[in-house]
Formats: structure tokens, sequence, C-alpha cells
């Protein structure tokens, strides 16, 4: 069985820029982009080829680094160093924007929705991590502020199936957080990288978690049931790869479709392991699939696997391109 | 090491309050001996320095160091604003304060120390004593260890509050000709308003009340009429305040604070709670073992030999007071109990008067920073409908402030918490507009310095702090 990672189309998504992130839609039509030129581009296929829909220009006053689509698909959160989380409302081909999220002291670095989709995360530079509840007149208030890290808090991510949020810091550390009484708090402190922990994704069923870091690694975490009903549930490492990526890790992806893990390296590459079907589910095993040295001219920043359509994958770079891959088994 | 300070202040970044800057001007005196010789500098393993001289002679060189002390915010240094505020107000610095007293007949300060009554009910519930007997107690403790005067901040308190009402109602009143009279934010808590002066700036500062809070009215008290009274200057008095918080601190040393003829802070020193629990355990003293002491009644409310408290919550009552006053005032009604109704969580509540199905009063408490968060984006959306929000940086407010004594190992916080609530509840309460003793000062000492100075004792204001961008001052 081998499998290749082939390149299906490249696009100047940022010009003289950086694209930080990408993702897509929840049907999978559109990719949404964005970069240090403050702008977000959303992206879809013309015939067989990838053209620019439409270009959200105005709504940050600095770079945009994260972008994030609602599950019902209507609408987009943006994340900018400008302190602010705009979420936009698509109106047919084009989008408006609805509101601005203040609070953060500091860069917003992450934006999530959570699969209920009436909640959002934030977080930021100034080590908070923010919930976000929304009404049925499309108005935001904030449910809580957690002050679980000590530094710069770079991803948020919510559970695939539960009310569970994860965080990953420039500290190291990973912290889950769930909701108790009328707060949120952080039930989980999950240690073990050497260095600043970049992204963070879950598999299909959230029993597992990949996390990667600047220290070279991807570590995949698995959750512990309670012992003797105690409450908190606790997580565990329980793979470890390393020596696949001579540089910063700075983004993880999962795929819910086929279970596939892709990285994107400071090596300027994008690699693609795969779960050992036969080792045991406690003690998973991957194996390096693909490994697309030269994906980027520059730092890969993000990878996204397509949630409708397997094999799927785009990715980012410094160099302000988007390249959209297409990750096959052949015979 | 975590920060002390609030949740609140943690997100606005106290450097911006007290800058320190990167050069120390403070020139430090090392002791070294002249030498001819050319030596060199060799770093050890572990990270000392020694001197290596031409003839093989070793010699390990001292540290330059400069305390805490000397440093007093000049062009700066790399300490950060915290440490600064924390060591220049301390436990140690009231023991040095007392250790001088005893050294030197001329350097002599009267001490002054003002507990405030959640700090009593926080040492209360570690000692199992009642709020009462805890103030008791720690009077005989304090002036055991040289303090003159203990004071209770319930009694300033009255005075924020009756200026809290008189506040609302003028600015009720305006309502239609200032567009920034309503909804007034309450002032006591500095958490609340370094905040606000430093993310909201000129929009929020117009809505926030200008009375004092309750530690600097003892401040005025204290520094402005009890001085005159005793025929002390002002820097003659060393003025302690005992707080549940670290933020008080800050407060403390507000420029708005300082007398500047005098040049001495109107209130010298906070410390915690949990630092008096510190003293005790230096000291060598359980509150426990401790006999108690009269209480000084000059500025302290008591009935009797026990301590009187206010109604409504454990943050000062704010909205409680200014609500009955206010109904009273404006429309006539008596209301003889407030009805709290949680909204999104229990930080954040509210109680509105009603009659004849019209509001005619819609008041708030919000405490914790989501709820601050909440509660200034609906202002700034045009959103709120709110007269009055009592404000506090602190969930669960001040009762649970960051300078309590913490709970025991396998204490559960929250019956900590609700057993400190019980004890500063079971003092009987007292009205602010039937104490007789406030009422008095009102004509002796404010009605005689006139309107004007009057206002400068009983009210503050509030300035926009800029945002530090200065690439050096950064954290990364």
């Amino acid at each position: 069985m081998k499998e290749s990672l082939s390149l299906v189309q490249r696009l100047s998504a940022h010009p003289d820029s950086r694209c930080w992130f990408v993702s897509w839609s929840p049907n999978g039509t559109l990719l949404a982009s964005c970069g240090g030129d403050k702008a977000i581009r959303i992206w879809g296929k013309e015939g067989e080829s990838w053209v620019c829909k439409s270009v959200l220009q105005d709504g940050h006053q600095r770079t945009v680094r994260k972008v994030a689509w609602s599950p019902c698909g209507n609408y987009l959160a943006s994340a900018s160093f400008d302190a602010t989380t705009c979420i936009w409302k698509k109106k047919s081909d084009e989008f408006e924007s609805l509101t601005v999220l203040e609070g953060h002291e500091n860069e917003v670095k992450c934006v999530a929705w959570a699969p209920s989709g009436n909640l959002l995360a934030t977080c930021s530079r100034d080590k908070s991590v923010w919930v976000w509840e929304v009404d049925e007149e499309d108005e935001y208030e904030c449910v809580t502020v957690v002050n679980s890290h000590t530094q710069d808090v770079k991803h948020v991510v919510w559970h695939p199936t539960q009310e569970l949020l994860a965080s990953a810091s420039y500290d190291n550390n990973i912290c889950v957080y769930k909701e108790e009484d009328d707060d949120w708090e952080c039930r989980a402190t999950l240690t073990g990288h050497t260095s600043t922990v970049w992204s963070l994704s879950f598999d299909a069923t959230g029993q597992k978690l990949a996390s990667c870091s600047d220290d070279r690694t991807v570590k995949i975490w698995r959750e512990c049931p309670a012992e003797s009903g105690q409450g908190d549930v606790s997580w565990k490492c329980v793979c470890t790869l390393s020596g696949y990526h001579s540089r910063t890790v700075y983004d993880v992806a999962w795929c819910h479709l086929t279970g596939a893990l892709a990285t994107a390296c400071g090596d300027d590459a994008v690699r693609v392991f795969k779960e050992d079907e036969t080792a045991d589910p406690e003690q998973p095993v991957f194996s390096l699939a693909a490994h697309m040295a030269k994906a980027h001219s520059q730092d890969v920043n993000c990878v996204a696997w397509n949630p409708k359509e397997a094999g799927l994958l785009a990715s980012c770079s410094d160099d302000g391109d988007i390249a959209i891959w297409r990750f096959q088994e052949e015979d | 090491m975590a920060s002390h300070f609030s949740g609140v202040l943690q997100l606005t970044d106290l450097d911006d309050f007290i800058t320190p800057s990167q050069e120390c001007v403070k020139p430090v005196k090392v002791e070294k001996k002249q030498g001819k010789s050319v030596a060199k500098i060799q770093i050890e393993d572990d990270g000392s320095y020694v001197q290596v001289n031409q003839d093989g002679g070793r010699q390990k060189l001292e540290k330059a160091k400069i305390t805490l002390n000397d440093c007093l915010a000049c062009s700066g240094c790399i300490t950060s604003a915290e440490s600064v505020l924390i060591t220049q107000q301390s436990h140690e610095e009231l023991f040095k304060v007392l250790r001088r007293n005893k050294a030197s007949e001329t350097e002599h300060k009267v001490v002054v120390v003002s507990v405030s009554p959640q700090s009593r009910a926080s040492l209360a519930a570690y000692y199992d004593l009642s709020s009462s007997e805890t103030g008791r107690r720690l009077t005989s403790f304090f002036k055991g260890l040289g303090v003159h005067h203990v004071f209770d901040t319930s009694f300033s308190r009255t005075f924020s509050l009756l200026e809290s009402q008189k506040e609302f109602v003028e600015r009720f009143q305006r309502r239609e000709q200032d567009s920034k009279a309503l909804p007034m934010l309450t002032s006591a808590c500095p958490g609340w308003i370094c905040y606000a002066e430093k993310t909201h700036g000129e929009f929020i500062l117009p809505y926030i009340s200008t009375t004092r809070s309750p530690q600097q009215m003892m401040g005025s008290l204290v520094k402005d009429f009890f001085a005159g009274q005793q025929g002390l200057s002002p820097q003659q008095i060393y003025h302690v305040a005992v707080m549940p918080c670290f933020d008080k601190k800050l407060e403390a040393s507000r420029s708005d604070f300082h007398m500047n003829k005098a040049e001495t802070r109107e209130v010298d020193c906070v410390i915690t709670s949990g630092e008096v629990l510190k003293m005790l355990e230096e000291e060598n003293v359980s509150l426990n073992d401790v006999k108690p002491a009269p209480l000084d009644t000059m500025f302290s409310s008591v009935h009797g030999d026990d301590f009187l408290r206010h109604s409504g919550s454990g943050s000062g009552g704010y909205l409680h007071h200014v609500f009955i006053n206010a109904a009273k005032q404006l429309f006539g009604e008596e209301v003889k109990e407030l009805t709290y109704k949680t909204l999104r969580n229990k930080d954040f509540q509210e109680v509105t008067l009603e009659k004849d199905g019209v509001v005619l009063l819609c008041f708030a408490s919000a405490y914790g920073f989501r709820n601050i968060q909440n509660l200034v984006q609906k202002l700034k959306r045009g959103k709120s409908p709110y007269h009055f929000v009592e404000v506090m940086a602190c969930p669960s407010g001040c009762l649970n402030g960051g300078g309590q004594v913490k709970p025991l190992p396998g204490q559960n916080p929250k019956e900590l918490l609700q057993k400190v609530d019980e004890l500063y509840r079971a003092d009987s309460p007292s009205v602010p507009e039937e104490d007789t003793h406030v009422a008095e000062l009102y004509q002796s000492w404010l009605q005689s310095v006139g309107s004007e100075r009057a206002k400068e004792l009983l009210h503050t204001q509030y300035h926009t702090v800029e945002k530090m961008t200065n690439g050096l001052t950064m954290k990364w």
C-alpha cells in the first residue's frame, strides 16, 4: 500500500504577505483564508479550479490570524492582532460584518465555534481564554474569562461532541475546560511538551487529542475515565511522534473521515501520518504516510482537511500561498 | 509566582499605573579597595562572579543591591510595578515603623490601623470567633505592638453610603440634561476603577460615582480631621488599612490620595487580612489566646462592645442603601426588603422598583470580570437598562477578595466563603442616616471647612490612563 500527496492547485492567496490560516466551510465547498494583509478571502470551486469568490477587506486593523466557520456555515468568525474578533454573516456570496467582539487586552490568536453553534471561544496573548454566548438576536455576551495559562494562548479548540474546550499555550501546557456551576474551570492541565504548544486537533469521536509543538513533536493524548466517580477527568499522553519534523510544528489536523493526521512544519513541509490499525488503541502507533518536503517555499502555518471530501487537504504558508493537495492510497 | 491582584487588575497591566523603566538612577555604593593591578572577572558555574587578581588571589564579588525602599517610582527600575507596590506596603513596613517608634523619641509617629469588616470576618472564620470578638482581640494585639488607635472602616463607609445616596439622587434628577449621569457605577473597588481608567477611559469615567471608598474616606478622617484635632501634622501619622484585597494597595498609592503640601499619603500602607495573619504568626500569637481590649469608638461603628455592620452585600451594601434611599426620595416609596433576581450567573443580580406595571428604578450588581465586560459592552451599545450598578472586580465580592485568609488544606473554599459571609452578617445592622456620630461630624468637620474642601475630602476624580506601547516595557 503506497500513499501519496499530490498537488491539486496552488493559489497566491495573500500576495506580498503571509497566509496564516485556512478553514473549510462545514459543507466543504468553500475555503476561507486570512493573512498578514489584514484580509480574509473566500475561495470556491468554479469548474475544476479554485477561485477567489470574495475578499473581506476592512474588518480588521491588523493581521487576521485565524478564521472559523459556524457549524451551520452561515457565519464566519475572524480573530485578529488588533485585539478584536469579528463575526461575519454570509449573505449569498457576500459576507457582512455583523458585530465586533472586544475585550481582549491584545492580539487575539484564535477563535473557535462550539459544535452546538451558540458558544464561541477566543484566546489571546493576554493569557486568557474567553467563552462567548450568542442569543437569537445575534447578540454576543461574555460567559466567562479563564486565566489558566501563564503565557500567550495560541489555540483553542472545542470537543466534537461534548461541551469541552481545550487550549494550547506558549507556557508549554494544554488546558481542558468544562462548565461547573455557573462558570467554566480548567479541569485538566496536560503537561509534556517542552516548548510552545502551537495547535490542537481532536479526532472524530473526541476520545483522542493531537497537539503539536515548537519542541518538534506531535503528541497524542487520550482521555482516561475518572477513577471511582471522582468527576475529574484526566488526559494521558499515549504517543509522541518525534524525529519526523526538523523544525517547529505549527499545526496539526485530524481528518474526521479517514483518521489521517496532517502536520504543518517550519521546515516548509507538509506531512501525513496514519494510525496503525493493528496497534492497541490505548497505545496507538503512527507511521509517516506522506512527506511533501517543499510543500511551500517558507514555513507552513496551517493544514486543514476538507470535512466532506476524503483526502482533500489545504495548507498555507508564510510565502502567502494556499496549496490544495490530494492524499490518496494507491495500490 | 501567580499574581495576588484581582483578575480584573491582572488583565489591566499594573505597569501602566506605576511605570518601571529601564534605567535606575540610584547610584550604587559598593565597597571596593583601590588597586593598581589588573584583574579578570570569571563567572562561576553557579552564576556568581569571582575576581581573579594577577597574583592568583580570588575574591567573590558582592552583588550590587538597591533596596526597594530607595526606589520610590524614580525614573525606573526593572522591577515590576507589582513588586514595588507589594514591598512598599507590607506588614514588614509596619513592623519597621513600630520599631523606629520604640527606638527614637524624636522620629515618633502616631500609628493608626483601620480594619475593614471583611478582613475582620475573614480572621474571625480562621480563629472560630465572632466578628466583634475578633475586632476586640485585634485591637489588643495591635496596641500591644505599639499601635495607638484601631478604627473600623464601617464607620467611614457610612460616609461613602450617604454620599453615594446623595450623588445618585442628584444624577437621577439631571438625567435629561446629562446623558452620562446614569447609570451611576460604584467607585469603591480599585480593581474596577483601574480597569475602567485603562481600558475604557473617557467613555466610562463620567458614569463612575465620585464618592470616595471607605478606605479613602478614613484617609480623610484620619489625616485631616483627626490630625487637626490631635494637633498633629498629617505626616506625623502612619495610617495603615487592613483590607480584603491587594488592589487596595494600588488605591492608596494614587496621586489623588497624596497630600502634596504635607508630603504624605492619606493611607500610608494597606495590608491584607492574610498579612495580618502572618503578623500574628511571626509574633507567635494566636488570636484565641489574646485578651480582648475595649474598642476605639472614635471612628468605629459600635454599639456597646460590639461592631455594627451595614445591610446589603458583603461588599459594602451600596446597591441596598442607594436603592432604598432613592425609592424614598424620588418616589416616596418605603422599601423594606429587596428582591434580587439572578441573571446570567450568581454574580450578576438585578433589583427593580415597580409601580402599576411601570419600572421606576432598575438597579444591578455586577461582580467579576465577565460581568463587568458585559455591562460595559451593553453600555457602549446603548443597551443598558440600569440606573445604578454596584461593580466589584472579584467574583462573590469583597468577602472573597484576593487578600483574605486562604482556605486550610482540605477546606472547601465555598464553605469557607459561606462561613465568612455568616460571620459578617452576624453583626447587627445600623442605618447610615441614623448615625448621630457621623451626622455630628458632617456638622463640625465638613461644614466648617467649606463646601469646596468638603468635596475634596469626600469625593475624588478619575483619569484616563494611556496604554504603554513602548517595546521595552512589553512582557513577551
